[in-house]
């Protein structure tokens, strides 16, 4: 009874933050909605049983959303709301209908067709974490390690993206260095005009 | 450190600005590290936390609990006004000359005076508005006869301006004189100490 | 479900609640006196015998206190950003093992609330969670301040969540279990089973970035008073500046004790002589978070990310890769 109670609770709470991060235009309430989703969807975990997998979700995703409030305050007012610009509105709800409809789709197919069963059920005497990693060192080994070679190379490629000049300060520059460098770094743009 | 001695700016000669040694700030990633690594090593932290550890096994308290405990303070100190009487008859010391009302920079005395039954100059009314009085201690120096003086009560704080000093306030009263707790006021103004070996005989020699 | 295991479960809560809410009142009482003493000062005197009391008349202050919502503010997020930090630093607390077992009328006790078989993580995640009450208070704020500390709350949790994973790894690698007490029976026996004596690289590394999750001093710069004003807390009024406050210090004492029972043993064997040792080690780490608020200066933003990406994620890492080695070696897998 008591999980039965837990579950609807929390999907009752995560569609209500989910919607409210679709439907506002308040950056600051779409992003806070977001990660209190993102913890609400833990809870599944933990009823069924997984507490790896959801303190994992806590953990990367309060991270990830993390991440998330700090392009919002570079981008946005965060106390304002954000005025968007709908072009074509119509085309976007059939869009977003077709989208949710594919996806509710591909996802419940399943579950009518045939009753599913785990393939790896919990494991009373290794416990949950042991079997997830039996499982990713082993059968998914492949898939992990491309994840992570993926992974490390776009960290490579953002400190390369970001670490440009990063030895200079302009604080620290005198005036005429400063236009020196920008004008060195215009050069190669009005060589190409020209040609 | 080391001494620099500005000689080109307006400072005198004797007084130096005192440079602490600072470092070269580390340009270069390895010279950061190094840096870093100086630091950690060298224990500066650890000192900073050996020095607020023995302060506190010390426990060596600077603090004055200041409602309870007051701290002493000078005699020259230059708090609200006291009216002194004559030590032998208890008459009020003041003589009504009016010097300190003419000297006050700050305009805050004020002095009534009449002539009594015994053709006395008497003095009525005498109040000063603290809530003007700069205690600059002019006041006090003027005085001929030693009779305004500064007294050591500096919380003056009060409700109504009304209270700020009237002649009442300021006189010792009676009591007090005879019980000795009227001090004679070594501060500003008064005579110094060994004034008496000090005086010379006027020459009468010509 | 057992209708004895849920009355005791909330026994549990309610005394955890209690008792920590009171402790972080008392935390503030320490701290001051700590602060004072070590700066010759005598602290608060004047309520009560010593100035005890004197929590007491801050909570009746707090209470009392007109609760200020500025205008221009995101109504809704500030007044949820102080609750989401004291609510976050309790619920960590429900996976941290306080005393060992024992026996009270005949009725064994556990002294924690929820024995999750991954509970260091959880306690680690759920104090993840603590920090966007300072991000989402300093956002809500519309002050220049409170967005300067939101940003640096942001980059600090970013960064040192990385160190804190990183060097609690290399413990759990070695004990094979993310459970508290796990690894607390892992360490029974003498000071030479401690894990800080295997891994002392981790346990300086841990306690480091324990300085930067809770705010304290030398990574005081989420509310540096002599920059940002309060930070997160500059439009904050009464009592909901003052559950950041028993947020913090609730903070500080549940890391104390993730700390004292990852790192030093923890309570031992379970007795009672063990389970003093434990609050011991608690009451140093506490102490510790005071004392280097009395010594070390704070440091810049820029040094933190410096010391987080260039010198603390490398030691972290080498120190995981040189773990691994050695157990593998040990195991004869070499």
């Amino acid at each position: 009874m008591f999980e039965a109670i837990a579950f609807y609770l929390f999907a009752a709470l995560t569609i209500a933050m989910f919607t409210i991060t679709v439907m506002t235009s308040q950056a600051l309430y779409a992003l806070t909605a977001m990660a209190a989703g993102m913890i609400f969807i833990s809870a599944f975990f933990f009823i069924l049983g997984a507490d790896f997998l959801g303190v994992i979700q806590i953990i990367v995703y309060t991270g990830a959303v993390m991440a998330l409030y700090a392009f919002g305050m570079m981008f946005f007012d965060t106390t304002r709301t954000v005025v968007e610009k709908r072009d074509n509105p119509r085309v976007i709800f059939i869009l977003g209908v077709l989208a949710a409809t594919l996806v509710v789709f591909i996802l419940v197919s399943p579950i009518i067709s045939t009753h599913i069963e785990a393939n790896y059920p919990i494991n009373a005497a290794m416990g949950n974490s042991e079997t997830i990693g039996l499982i990713l060192f082993t059968k998914f080994l492949v898939p992990f390690e491309i994840a992570a070679v993926m992974l490390l190379v776009a960290m490579i490629a953002g400190i390369v993206l970001a670490g440009k000049k990063m030895d200079k300060s302009l604080t620290l520059m005198a005036e005429e260095e400063i236009a020196l460098m920008s004008a060195t770094q215009a050069k190669p743009e009005t060589e190409e005009g020209a040609h | 450190m080391h001494v620099e001695p500005f000689t080109d700016r307006n400072v005198s000669e004797q007084s130096a600005y005192y440079y602490v040694d600072i470092e070269n700030y580390p340009v270069t990633g390895w010279d950061k590290f190094k840096q870093v690594v100086k630091r950690s090593i060298k224990g500066e932290l650890f000192v900073g936390l050996w020095v607020v550890m023995r302060e506190l096994i010390k426990f060596d308290i600077h603090t004055v609990q200041y409602p309870k405990e007051k701290l002493p303070i000078g005699p020259r100190y230059r708090a609200v006004h006291k009216l002194l009487r004559l030590w032998e008859s208890g008459f009020e010391r003041c003589i009504g000359c009016g010097l300190c009302e003419k000297i006050c920079i700050s305009d805050c005395i004020r002095m009534d005076t009449r002539i009594d039954e015994n053709s006395r100059k008497e003095v009525t009314e005498y109040s000063i508005n603290l809530g003007r009085c700069i205690f600059c201690g002019y006041c006090a120096e003027v005085c001929p006869e030693l009779a305004i003086v500064h007294g050591d009560r500096y919380e003056n704080a009060s409700e109504q301006r009304a209270h700020f000093v009237i002649k009442d306030d300021m006189l010792t009263p009676l009591d007090f004189l005879t019980s000795g707790q009227q001090k004679e006021y070594p501060g500003f103004g008064a005579i110094t100490p060994h004034e008496d070996e000090r005086v010379a005989k006027t020459p009468l020699a010509y | 479900m057992d209708v004895a295991f849920i009355i005791e479960t909330i026994v549990k809560i309610v005394v955890i609640l209690l008792v920590f809410s009171a402790l972080a009142g008392f935390g503030t009482y320490f701290e001051r006196k700590v602060l004072a003493f070590m700066q010759r000062r005598l602290g608060p005197m004047h309520v009560g015998p010593y100035g005890l009391l004197q929590v007491a008349a801050d909570g009746i202050k707090l209470f009392t206190k007109e609760d200020i919502i500025p205008q221009n503010v995101v109504k809704p997020i500030f007044k949820l950003a102080p609750v989401i930090t004291a609510a976050t630093a309790f619920m960590a607390a429900a996976a941290i093992p306080f005393w060992p077992e024992f026996t009270a009328f005949g009725y064994k006790v556990h002294p924690i609330v929820a024995d999750v078989n991954v509970g260091i993580l959880y306690v680690m995640a759920v104090m993840a969670i603590g920090l966007y009450g300072p991000l989402l208070g300093g956002m809500a704020s519309a002050n220049k301040f409170s967005l300067i500390s939101a940003a640096r709350s942001a980059a600090v949790f970013i960064s040192y969540e990385v160190i804190t994973g990183l060097a609690l790894l290399a413990p759990l690698m070695m004990v094979g279990s993310l459970s508290l007490i796990d690894i607390n029976n892992y360490q029974t026996g003498g000071i030479s089973n401690w894990i800080a004596v295997s891994q002392p690289v981790a346990f300086i590394l841990f306690w480091i970035a324990a300085f930067a999750e809770t705010g304290r001093t030398p990574f005081h710069l989420v509310a540096n008073d002599h920059e940002i004003i309060d930070g997160f807390g500059t439009e904050y009024s009464g009592m909901r500046w003052g559950l950041f406050f028993i947020g913090e210090y609730a903070n500080m004492f549940f890391i104390s004790f993730v700390m004292a029972i990852i790192f030093l043993g923890g309570y031992g064997d379970g007795s009672i002589a063990g389970a003093l040792q434990l609050l011991l080690k608690v009451a140093f780490f506490f102490f510790f978070f005071l004392w280097t608020r009395a010594a070390w200066p704070d440091i810049r933003p820029d040094q933190l990310m410096w010391l987080c990406w260039k010198v603390l994620m490398p030691i972290a890492v080498v120190n995981v890769v040189i773990t691994g080695v050695v157990i593998l070696i040990k195991q004869g897998g070499m």
